[in-house]
């Protein structure tokens, strides 16, 4: 077992994610804030504007004239695009490197966490869901657990490994069975300690859908939905594999068919080009 | 050289210093074909079985899907003279997360659409690393035809 005040102290280690975060994300789900609000959050932190306008102006997004400021960005792109950029910005300073214990090389979960924001969008877009820019973030740091966890993982991978290949674990199960805590749990006491809000930290908290009574919180089961479309892909993922349960009963729940999920994994294929536009801010 | 498959992509070549690769399949499907006579080798790395679901996106991204990338594999390759009889066959992905049945089981369906259209044109897989709840990353050398697999947090393996 790991101990708790072993945890809380690495977790006291790790570089924050930036404020910037948590005031965008007020500011983007409050339904009274302008698009001026939302630019004058972003530009307020000199290094996400200069890799933004640089990543607004690369040849993927095609604008005919440079955006020079936040506000010409918002004016040209849209808030939601720049809204996407700023987060995704944010969350590479906390999970891009590399994630031995998880199997992952150099920008590997980084990757994975991109593309499960990704398609989180399009399944939240498919269900008509209304935080998008919540559910976006939460999909993008719903592993963040991991940082921290992944040297006890590698400390105990042959245990690991074995309640997997041969008692038919899942991962997390098998995390929580021999470390006392799983990915999930510790990702979300890191979002509690960074202040997120205590929406998304329940959507951490629950995002492998591990408590089955959840299944009826339409957000969580979206974020779940993404996340095994997500492996499924496998992009980014790691020595995890796809060892995570699949529930037929987030299916029924969100009213999604097979045939849904098909048309949303060729959604994402005709999206690949932006994954690879946001890699290239990390 | 390496030359690297995307995702929805496909790489053909002929060129003895090059090798092909592609990473991370999930439930998506790494199909490797190569004939030894000449040293002509590709690799697809398609994600969805059947392009009837949007015909559109399977114009725009042939590759994505088995029914209309696997034919383009096989006459990109006899373009460059090799001769179907001739030719491995090699399938890797497909894998599937635990407890995922039925019409859920994408990688299960992309494997299948695969063996259908296999079966339909007289086409034999000669190995094949297929299902599970691993993701694997394949390595084809056109010189000599030999193929790697790696599976994450493990070490690459002949097969």
């Amino acid at each position: 077992m790991t101990s708790l005040r072993l945890l809380m102290k690495e977790i006291q280690n790790l570089k924050p994610i930036p404020a910037v975060v948590t005031q965008l994300l007020s500011a983007v789900d409050s339904p009274g804030s302008s698009m001026e609000d939302i630019a004058n959050v972003i530009q307020y932190d000199p290094a996400i504007t200069a890799s933004l306008l640089k990543t607004c102006n690369c040849a993927y997004f095609g604008l005919k004239v440079p955006a020079e400021s936040i506000k010409d960005a918002v004016n040209m792109l849209g808030i939601d695009q720049v809204t996407e950029l700023a987060l995704i910005k944010s969350g590479a300073q906390a999970l891009s490197g590399r994630h031995q214990g998880y199997g992952l090389e150099q920008g590997e979960m980084w990757k994975y966490s991109v593309s499960s924001a990704m398609i989180t969008k399009i399944v939240a877009a498919k269900l008509g869901l209304k935080n998008k820019n919540t559910l976006f973030t939460s999909a993008l740091i719903k592993d963040i657990g991991k940082i921290v966890l992944e040297k006890h993982v590698a400390d105990a991978s042959e245990k690991i490994t074995h309640l997997v290949k041969n008692k038919k674990y899942s991962f997390q199960e098998a995390e929580k069975k021999v470390l006392g805590i799983d990915h999930a749990e510790l990702g979300a006491m890191i979002a509690k300690i960074w202040k997120f809000s205590p929406r998304m930290i329940k959507i951490i908290r629950h995002h492998h859908l591990a408590d089955e009574s959840r299944v009826s919180d339409r957000e969580i089961a979206a974020i779940y939905l993404g996340d095994c479309i997500c492996m499924m892909m496998g992009s980014g993922v790691g020595a995890d594999g796809l060892a995570y349960r699949f529930k037929d009963q987030a299916m029924k729940s969100l009213g999604v068919t097979a045939t849904d999920i098909l048309m949303m994994i060729a959604e994402f294929g005709i999206n690949l080009q932006k994954v690879d536009a946001f890699l290239q801010m990390a | 050289m390496k030359q690297i498959v995307g995702v929805a992509d496909m790489k053909v070549s002929n060129k003895t210093e090059e090798s092909i690769i592609t990473y991370s399949l999930g439930s998506c499907i790494g199909l490797v074909v190569y004939d030894p006579v000449v040293k002509v080798g590709g690799i697809l790395h398609y994600m969805l079985p059947e392009s009837s679901i949007d015909t559109e996106k399977a114009a725009a991204r042939p590759y994505m899907f088995a029914d209309s990338g696997i034919p383009r594999l096989f006459k990109t390759a006899y373009a460059l003279g090799a001769v179907k009889h001739r030719m491995m066959v090699y399938v890797a992905g497909g894998a599937e997360i635990l407890d995922q049945g039925g019409f859920f089981n994408i990688g299960k369906r992309n494997y299948m659409a695969l063996k259908k259209l296999f079966f339909k044109n007289n086409v034999i897989i000669h190995k094949q690393d297929v299902g599970g709840n691993t993701n694997r990353t394949v390595r084809l050398e056109i010189a000599t035809g030999e193929i790697y697999v790696k599976t994450s947090g493990a070490k690459e393996v002949k097969i």
